[in-house]
């Protein structure tokens, strides 16, 4: 009993490191790529005038597209496994498999939508093609390569009754749904407009003025994956650790208290906590930065 | 710009066409009624309540969508339904993991789980705009947080209709996600129902070896149930939502009647696919 709890809060240990790797592979993937909300003003950009050499693969959503990739990874390692390989050589070529599938996406997508843009004359950068998209890939292949991983854990080693496919689908939708809440904001205010003032919104007036120029020459996708790789990128990864270890470790402890009201009231506990987290910061914003007008003390 | 753009409050029920809805609604009941047994009339109805549940649940979820991202309105920079399903299918791994627990504690697992996704998620946000842009938290559809009392407007920047989290769009997330939870394991729980009770006879073999199959099924059918419902919610908000303050929170009655109809349609489709062989 102690030894499968122990073996539990080990593997459980395992998930969610895996998860901080995945979340920030995937979050500073979609910034190279431009894949998350941000890329809004990538493609408004050159309709106001502001041509640029950032890469933009925006054809879905960070959540679908990561459902599918890691879904597609845990089918063909799923597939893999069925044929008695061995499990690490399974998930690393269903994982890589499905790389390549999000290379064809991304370099059908980037042409796409740039050649959509050719009356702004926008041109499609070749160079920027055969650079940026190899980059993706390999940051895309880490983050499906750890959530195919960690799902592989639920299901072998904690027991999770769905099958590894489903498991990729629902993880990898969970993972792009974190890593674009928790990044996007970081890339889309704080790197397209960093000619904007620090600790304000962008004005909607200044919509499509984006970045455009770089220490040397023009700035391209590969700075933007610098820059959110040091913030956007660890927080997001963060986010969708903390979301699969404690996931997992309020089941694995507490699942067999009273019947299984433990898992309940400590997730509950734990939603309280961070809610209580969530209103210090709230309130320290308005503590330390103050209003941006004096409308309040009037109000 | 267009979410932006798309502000609008909360819009009327369409009489006639809630009429034709229900409609729609009691005969896809009715179908089933008569082409399946009670026990399947009965999971049908607990899809429909699930279905329901995402539906609501989908217009608590505070989701800003691409002006979020600059800092130009409040909540989460991605999009409803996705940000919706993330949540909620987190609450399925959670909710079908206690399924051996019974239905009450499989849910509640489950609605647990989706808003400990969101409070996670909701946590980070403010975090990235407080601590790694130096915005604090304000709401661009409510002078005061309806939760903490606190003043918004002033916390405005300039040219922007708000920015983050304010509390109320938070504990907004949470609840969302635990409905989300909620609604998605309950549709499993009662698929499973079906698909163990069924699968048996029309394969002609032991419970123990279509468990497996009957498992992956009905976990596939409740992600796509889940997602059908997040997808018409989102519809209904049409953009952006802060969250149960916001006035286009009023529109849920629409989404509920659209929901009830869609999940009735799935769920009959998903069901039938076993019913209609051997019972």
């Amino acid at each position: 009993m102690v030894d499968n709890i122990v073996f539990g809060i080990g593997i459980t240990a395992l998930a969610g490191a895996l998860a901080a790797v995945a979340g920030a592979a995937e979050d500073v993937e979609s910034d190279i790529g431009s894949q998350g909300d941000p890329n809004s003003q990538v493609q408004l950009a050159p309709q106001m005038g502001f041509i640029h050499r950032i890469f933009n693969k925006a054809i879905a959503g960070e959540p679908p597209a990561y459902g599918l990739w890691c879904a597609l990874g845990a089918g063909i390692a799923w597939a893999f496994l069925a044929m008695q390989f061995n499990p690490i050589l399974a998930i690393i070529l269903g994982c890589a498999l499905a790389t390549f599938v999000q290379g064809v996406y991304a370099t059908t997508a980037y042409l796409g939508r740039t050649a959509s843009l050719a009356k702004f004359g926008q041109p499609v950068y070749i160079d920027i093609l055969k650079s940026m998209t190899s980059v993706t890939m390999a940051h895309a292949f880490v983050a499906i390569f750890t959530t195919v991983s960690l799902c592989y854990l639920m299901n072998a080693a904690l027991g999770h009754p769905f099958p590894l496919p489903l498991l990729g689908l629902i993880w990898g939708i969970a993972l792009g749904a974190a890593g674009s809440a928790t990044g996007n904001p970081f890339y889309g205010k704080e790197r397209q407009y960093q000619n904007q003032k620090f600790g304000a919104g962008v004005p909607i007036s200044a919509s499509g003025n984006i970045v455009r120029y770089a220490e040397a020459g023009q700035r391209n996708s590969l700075d933007n994956g610098w820059f959110s790789s040091k913030l956007g990128g660890p927080a997001s990864g963060i986010c969708f650790g903390l979301i699969v270890f404690l996931e997992l470790w309020r089941t694995v402890i507490f699942d067999k208290v009273s019947g299984g009201w433990g898992a309940i009231i400590v997730g509950i506990i734990l939603i309280l906590v961070f809610a209580v987290v969530d209103r210090y910061i709230e309130t320290w914003a308005r503590k330390n930065y103050g209003p941006y007008t004096t409308e309040e003390t009037t109000a | 710009m267009s979410a932006i753009a798309a502000k609008g409050g909360p819009a009327s029920m369409d009489m006639p066409s809630t009429l034709i809805g229900l409609v729609l609604f009691i005969i896809l009941l009715g179908l089933m009624f008569v082409l399946g047994p009670i026990s399947a009339f009965y999971a049908l109805i607990g899809v429909v309540v699930g279905g329901v549940l995402i539906g609501f649940g989908v217009h608590f979820v505070p989701v800003g969508g691409a002006p979020a991202a600059m800092g130009q309105a409040p909540g989460i920079a991605t999009g409803v339904a996705m940000l919706a399903a993330g949540a909620g299918l987190a609450g399925l791994f959670g909710g079908a993991w206690a399924a051996g627990q019974g239905t009450v504690i499989a849910v509640l697992t489950g609605g647990v789980g989706g808003g400990l996704m969101m409070a996670i998620t909701g946590l980070m946000v403010n975090a990235i705009y407080v601590y790694g842009m130096g915005i604090p938290a304000a709401s661009g559809k409510v002078t005061k947080d309806p939760l903490t009392g606190d003043l918004q407007a002033a916390y405005k920047s300039q040219g922007t209709e708000g920015h983050g989290l304010p509390f109320v769009s938070y504990v907004g997330g949470v609840i969302g996600g635990f409905f989300g939870g909620a609604g998605g394991t309950l549709i499993y729980l009662e698929l499973l129902g079906v698909y163990e009770q069924a699968l048996p006879a029309l394969f002609n073999a032991k419970i123990e070896q279509i468990i497996p199959l009957a498992v992956a099924l009905a976990g596939t059918f409740a992600v796509g149930i889940f997602l059908v419902n997040a997808v018409l919610a989102a519809y209904n908000i049409t953009g952006t939502i802060e969250g149960p303050h916001d006035p286009k929170f009023k529109r849920f009655p629409r989404a509920i009647v659209a929901s009830m109809i869609a999940s009735a349609l799935c769920g009959l489709f998903a069901i039938l696919l076993v019913v209609m062989g051997k019972f």
